[in-house]
């Protein structure tokens, strides 16, 4: 049950899709992955990725503008 | 693998406390008055800017809550096969068809000029060149036209840079529009689609085309995703 973190910070939309895919292949079940995002593009794609590849996934809004998207890895 | 956890689970991590956030809703209170005063000295200045600032604020806003995103409709069916952006975007081009059909055809049938030819553009392979710069364009600067002004508005500063050479390209690309036109694809044919198949022809293609579009694209993220949700 380890936590991994992501940081995203100011990249725009594809990018932390396409680190958040890469980084979850290397994650093993039951680990948590936070991804700190600030684009509001990638908020909503990544936990839409997330949620459609069956995995657990929780949005903090921790300032305006910025998001942690938390994905707990299921499968 | 075989365990299945309940959604309820949640994780037992600790977070530190978050400090409050400020409340938003002056600025937006004052926005919107600066917004309504802006309104009234632009109607001094001209009757028709009051509805072209209207237009221009629900457009923004039906952006930024919707979160629709042309770049991402093309992005995302490659990258991660979701096509949920795209399909949305399909709905948008038919409710489009029908809106420019309502304005097109009385114009038509009044034997008036049509409104909006002067952006059926010619088609040659100038275009097909410019459309994948301008698609490599927009993955890279993270969005399109739209959903790059509608960023800077949130205050993403990323896409600020984007914008200052959005407008130096738009501004260079216009200078040089005449040139183009007039030397490289002067014979390049122009269509409209109801000179070809007729209005009611020009419909049914184009909306034969968007159904075999949206069907493509549900079959496509049945087959990188596995559902069609």
């Amino acid at each position: 049950m380890a936590e991994f973190t992501l940081d995203c910070m100011g990249e725009a939309c594809p990018v932390p899709l396409m680190r958040t895919e890469k980084k979850m292949t290397e994650l093993n079940v039951g680990d948590v992955l936070v991804v700190a995002i600030d684009h509001s593009c990638a908020m909503k794609n990544v936990p839409e990725w997330a949620r459609k590849q069956g995995h657990h996934v929780e949005i903090e809004e921790v300032d305006d503008g910025e998001w942690e998207v938390i994905i707990e890895k299921v499968k | 693998m075989g365990q299945t956890v309940s959604p309820e689970t949640r994780s037992t991590r600790t977070r530190a406390p978050r400090k409050p956030k400020k409340s938003q809703l002056p600025i937006a209170l004052l926005v919107t008055v600066l917004i309504i005063g802006f309104g009234f000295f632009l109607d001094q200045a001209h009757d028709k800017m009051v509805v072209y600032l209207l237009f221009g604020i629900s457009f923004g806003v039906i952006l930024q809550r919707s979160r629709f995103c042309f770049t991402a409709s093309l992005r995302d069916p490659c990258i991660t096969g979701s096509t949920s952006v795209t399909r949305a975007v399909l709905i948008a081009f038919s409710l489009a068809t029908i809106g420019f059909t309502a304005i097109k055809y009385p114009a038509f049938l009044e034997g008036k000029p049509i409104p909006g030819m002067d952006n059926v553009g010619q088609i040659s392979f100038a275009l097909i060149i410019g459309a994948v710069l301008f698609g490599i364009g927009m993955v890279i600067a993270g969005g399109c036209a739209s959903g790059t002004l509608m960023r800077v508005g949130e205050g993403f500063t990323m896409q600020m840079l984007s914008l200052v050479f959005f407008v130096i390209g738009s501004l260079w690309g216009s200078h040089d529009m005449g040139w183009w036109r007039a030397n490289v694809i002067k014979d390049a044919p122009t269509v409209f689609l109801p000179d070809v198949f007729g209005w009611l022809g020009a419909l049914v293609v184009q909306f034969l085309i968007i159904l075999l579009l949206y069907i493509a694209a549900v079959k496509w993220q049945e087959k990188k995703m596995g559902s069609a949700d």
